[in-house]
């Protein structure tokens, strides 16, 4: 403010000062327009303080000073007076006016309200005029436009058919879309679909820009009849029954409905593959059904067509193929599902190969599959299934060899097993002979007709086993070997030789189990003898000229290194043979050990009473039976070794020299090399002697007579053992 | 015994030789010839003392069993009685053997009849023994044999018919077993803690672990006859000696390998028994053999002794160089 008005002197800034103070609502208002340096000595503020100011000018000043502030004061007094007198008077004039014009005012007011509610009432008349003519006027405007409209469209309708479809330019443009339903419904009628759906299509454009407005009740009764072909088109989508042409153009029909055809796929697709599902049981059936048929089922099969499972592979074929068709797209698709049913097809093959499977049924199983390969490859040749299928057959025949092996290795075992289920009325020789007669069969019979097998596979013109040719030759030869090897395993395992290994059997186990399989060993040896010298020279006979009449692929297979070493078997099963045969003899001399044992630990020698008859032990000795040589050499060893461990009595000695003079005849039947039984029953005798307190030996003629009656003895057995024997037979 | 290596053999009439070893261990000296009433089953040499020895006799009838001393010789060849330190007088049945600890000096003596073990103690100053404790093996066991084990002064090893025992000498109590059926001899290996060596009438040699004893850690094929006598080596591991009843001594090399490898390592294990255990086959017997010794002093010799009371010394050197 003070800036604003400079020039304004001070007399005239305080009156305005005074006058707004005076009409301010507050002090503090006016006090805030005060010169911000106010302070106590500024006598026109509120703080100033007379007592304080005037110390402080009693002091500052000088009394000149003091004199000349006072006379300043004393005019600025007498001012201030006239300046209030003048204040009081204007006031007072200004008043006066203002009661003036509130006078003049209040006469003026009286007669304006009644003027306002007139115009009031006036202005109201002249609006619901107008709203009256404006709705009388309302229907007849809409109308007019709606007219409008319909007329531009239908203009347009009608160039845009003459363009699409230019039959129906004949009807006229309002009868094609308002007889619309109606079509719709004879096209259901007749089934002609494909017309419903052209003429449905080519109104869409329509009834989406107008089906809001003019077209309302067409638009709804046409959708409930695409409704209706819709249902339909499925319908027939999913009908086997009709023709996939039919079905194709369903699919495309409903695609061009904007139907959601990918969910309809996927439903078909599941059905499809439901539909392989029993196409899969059927392979053991069928497999199956083959084991059983007779010739003239037979003859059917060779070709490699059963009817159940080829209408069923057809029928999938079918489906394939309408697929294709019906939804272009899915080849990826079918691919991946012919290719699983490849892979179920050898699975169940593989399983079913547990069993034993011949090579007919197996040829005929792998001509199915080959078959259906060729089928699905028909209509679906970007998949390349026979590759596939060539892939995954290898598995499978692998398989079959060495299930066969497998079986074969059992067979064998089997037929030795048998040893232990021994019938009481035949002799164990004779148990053991047929043991090891079935147990050569099996394993020649089981070798040639795997390489029969071999061989009808090799033979056959399947594109399959053709491209598989090298490789089963190879398979064979390795199986071949890899059979032999666990043939000795199992030999060695039958034998109970290798309780090293089995580290679960006890010593007294293998014991117990001892005389059973005493038999077996010997039926073991010679049945590696038999391995060595008549079924591989066989195998290789065999081979070698299946390699000869297929020198195209047998010939390459050996190029790869003959995986089958017959020489290494034959090696292999020689000293297997060799070590069994050592093993019976031991077995055998073990026992006769054990007899000799108690024979010489039990009685005291020393008191040993004149000898009455030759001893019962002789019996048991010769018991023994298939006594060969080694296993009298052995034993009449150890009769030595045993009579040295005694002191005998005269008797004692006389006992043993008894004995040993019974046993030379009978040995002497029974082993081949007479010379060195003498001999080491002469030993015997000698080392009785040497251990004997008093050797006096038998008189000749007790001797004789002791050893008559034990002859006659064993005679009257054997006669009345044999004929027991004819009695049995009897 | 003073010089070089010596044996002790039976006498056809009774009789005790002492031979001796030439220095250069080509020739083989008869000490002295010391009669003995009895004939003799059993004898063996005092470890610790070597002019003392035991003998187990039989009189026909029954059974002795004796500690003997060597007397001075001054020259003399034709021998004297022999000194009788102490007899061992306890036993009523079939006595099999008497044995003393191998391992060093050791005043006790076990002695084994078909029925009992007896533990004795020996003064032989006073030459006296005492039986310091007996056990029956149980009514169902012959002993036949055993050993003692050079590892513990506690244990020891009896054979029966179908098992070998193990018993503790200080409680006299049987601790355990092998069930193992006619063993003919065996013998702990001096080097090796735990191995123990059976040799069986048909079933070959057979080596076990002491701690695993249910089966055998490796099979020798043993003699085509009876395997009669088996000796481990004092000082090379898995060199084992054994005579049989077919007239032969046999040398086989069968390391049983540190415990891992017979734990764990089969497949070595395996390659190991492919190798041909059998070194050597010692077949100049005329009968069967029956003794078999190393020498204490030079490991690579032994002794062996036949029915026909031959005595033979041969080295293995030549076939230790292969290993």
């Amino acid at each position: 403010m003070e800036m604003e008005d400079p020039p304004l002197d001070d007399k005239a800034r305080r009156m305005r000062d005074l006058l707004s103070s005076f009409y301010a609502p507050d002090p503090s208002m006016s006090a805030g327009s005060q010169p911000k340096g106010a302070s106590f000595d500024n006598i026109d503020t509120d703080s100033f303080d007379a007592d304080q100011y005037m110390n402080l000018l009693v002091q500052k000043a000088n009394l000149e000073g003091l004199l000349q502030r006072h006379v300043e004061m004393a005019a600025e007094i007498k001012n201030l007076d006239t300046d209030l007198q003048m204040l009081v008077y204007e006031n007072y004039n200004k008043f006066i006016s203002a009661t003036d014009a509130i006078k003049r005012m209040k006469s003026n007011i009286v007669g304006m309200e009644s003027n306002m509610e007139q115009l009031l009432d006036k202005i109201m008349s002249v609006q619901s005029r107008s709203d009256g003519v404006n709705t009388s006027l309302f229907g007849k405007r809409e109308h007019i436009e709606k007219l409008h409209r319909t007329r531009n469209l239908l203009r347009k309708v009608q160039v845009f058919n003459a363009i699409a479809h230019p039959r129906v330019v004949f009807y006229g443009k309002e009868q094609f879309i308002y007889d619309l339903p109606a079509r719709l419904g004879k096209c259901i009628k007749t089934e002609a679909y494909a017309d419903a759906v052209r003429f449905y299509t080519g109104a869409m454009p329509i009834f989406k820009a107008y089906g809001e407005s003019s077209f309302q009740d067409c638009k709804r009764a046409s959708e409930e009849a695409v409704v209706t072909i819709t249902k339909n088109l499925q319908g027939k989508l999913f009908s086997d029954s009709e023709s996939i042409q039919t079905r194709a153009e369903a699919a495309v029909l409903l695609k061009q409905l904007d139907f959601p055809v990918d969910g309809l796929k996927v439903r078909l697709f599941e059905k499809l593959e439901q539909s392989m599902g029993d196409l899969q049981v059927k392979i053991g059936d069928i497999a199956g059904a083959l084991e059983e048929s007779n010739d003239e089922h037979e003859n059917n099969l060779q070709l490699g067509f059963s009817v159940p499972h080829d209408a069923s592979v057809r029928e999938f074929v079918e489906a394939v193929r309408a697929y294709r068709i019906i939804f272009p797209d899915s080849e990826s698709q079918l691919i991946k599902l012919s290719e699983d049913l490849i892979t179920k097809h050898f699975l169940t093959t593989e399983q079913y190969m547990k069993e034993r499977v011949s090579t007919a049924t197996f040829l005929r199983v792998l001509r199915i599959i080959w078959n259906d390969v060729l089928v699905i490859d028909e209509v679906l040749p970007e998949g390349l299934l026979h590759d596939y299928c060539f892939k995954v057959s290898q598995s499978a025949v692998k398989q079959y060899f060495s299930s066969t092996f497998s079986h074969l290795l059992q067979d064998v075992s089997d037929a030795l097993m048998n040893v232990h289920v021994k019938p009481k009325d035949v002799s164990e020789e004779h148990h053991l002979q047929v043991a090891l007669e079935s147990g050569k069969n099996s394993l020649l019979k089981g070798s040639m007709d795997l390489l029969l097998g071999l061989r009808q596979l090799l033979e056959d013109n399947l594109d399959l086993l053709v491209k598989l040719r090298e490789l089963m030759t190879d398979w064979v030869q390795a199986g071949f070997q890899q059979f032999f090897e666990a043939l000795d395993t199992r030999f060695l395992l039958l034998s109970g030789r290798n309780k090293l290994s089995s580290q679960g059997q006890s010593p007294r186990e293998g014991l117990q189990s001892e005389k059973v399989i005493c038999g077996l060993v010997l039926v073991l040896a010679q049945l590696s003898v038999f391995v060595e010298q008549t079924a591989i020279p066989r195998i290789t006979e065999a081979r070698t000229e299946m390699a000869a009449s297929f020198s195209g692929s047998g010939a390459r297979g050996y190029e790869h290194g003959p995986f089958f070493l017959p020489a290494e078997i034959c090696r292999v099963f020689r000293s297997a043979s060799e070590k069994f045969l050592h093993h019976y003899i031991n077995m055998r001399a073990y026992r006769i050990s054990v007899l000799l044992r108690k024979r010489f630990t039990t009685p005291n020698w020393v008191k040993h009473k004149e000898p009455r008859e030759v001893h019962m032990f002789v019996d048991l000795f010769l018991q023994e039976e298939s006594v060969v040589t080694t296993i009298i050499k052995l034993g009449l060893k150890s009769l030595q070794e045993f009579v040295r461990l005694q002191t005998l009595n005269r008797s004692g000695f006389q006992q043993i020299q008894l004995d040993i003079q019974f046993l030379r005849t009978p040995l002497k039947e029974l082993a081949e090399d007479e010379a060195a039984i003498d001999f080491l029953l002469d030993e015997v005798i000698v080392g009785a002697s040497d251990r004997c307190l008093d050797p006096t030996p038998l008189e000749p003629p007790i001797l004789d007579k002791l050893i008559q009656a034990k002859t006659a003895e064993t005679r009257e057995q054997n006669s009345s053992a044999a004929s027991s024997t004819t009695q049995q037979r009897l | 015994m003073q010089a070089g290596s010596s044996g002790v053999g039976y006498g056809l009439k009774y009789q005790v030789h002492l031979i001796r070893l030439s220095a250069d261990g080509t020739e083989l000296i008869c000490e002295g010839l010391f009669s003995h009433p009895n004939e003799i089953w059993d004898l063996r040499s005092c470890p610790f003392d070597q002019r003392i020895f035991t003998t187990v006799y039989s009189t026909g009838e029954s059974y002795g069993a004796a500690v003997w001393q060597i007397p001075e010789l001054y020259g003399q060849l034709n021998s004297p009685q022999l000194e009788r330190v102490a007899l061992l007088d306890a036993h009523v049945s079939k006595i099999k053997c008497v044995l003393w600890w191998p391992s060093g000096r050791n005043d006790k003596l076990v002695s084994i009849d078909e029925e009992n073990l007896f533990l004795w103690s020996l003064d032989s100053s006073k030459k006296a023994a005492q039986v310091q404790s007996k056990e029956s093996a149980g009514t169902m066991h012959y002993l036949s044999g055993g050993a003692w084990d050079p590892h513990d002064v506690n244990s020891i090893a009896a054979t029966c018919e179908s098992s070998v025992q193990f018993w503790d000498l200080r409680t006299m109590t049987k601790t355990s077993s092998i069930d193992v059926s006619h063993v003919r001899t065996i013998d702990y290996d001096t080097k090796k803690d735990h191995i123990l060596v059976t040799a069986e009438d048909e079933t070959g040699i057979h080596i076990w672990d002491l701690r695993k004893t249910k089966v055998p850690i490796r099979e020798l094929p043993g003699h085509t006859h009876w395997t009669w006598a088996v000796a481990c080596n004092p000082e090379y591991d898995g060199l084992i000696l054994s005579g049989g009843t077919d007239s032969a001594v046999n040398l086989w090399l069968a390391p049983t390998g540190s415990r891992d490898e017979i734990t764990s390592d089969s497949g070595q294990n395996s390659l190991s028994l492919k190798v041909d255990p059998l070194v050597n086959s010692y077949t100049d017997y005329e009968d069967s053999v029956y003794g078999l010794a190393w020498s204490s002093r030079e490991p690579w010799i032994f002794a062996s002794l036949s029915y026909d009371g031959r005595v033979v010394v041969e080295s293995v050197k030549p076939y230790l160089s292969r290993k």
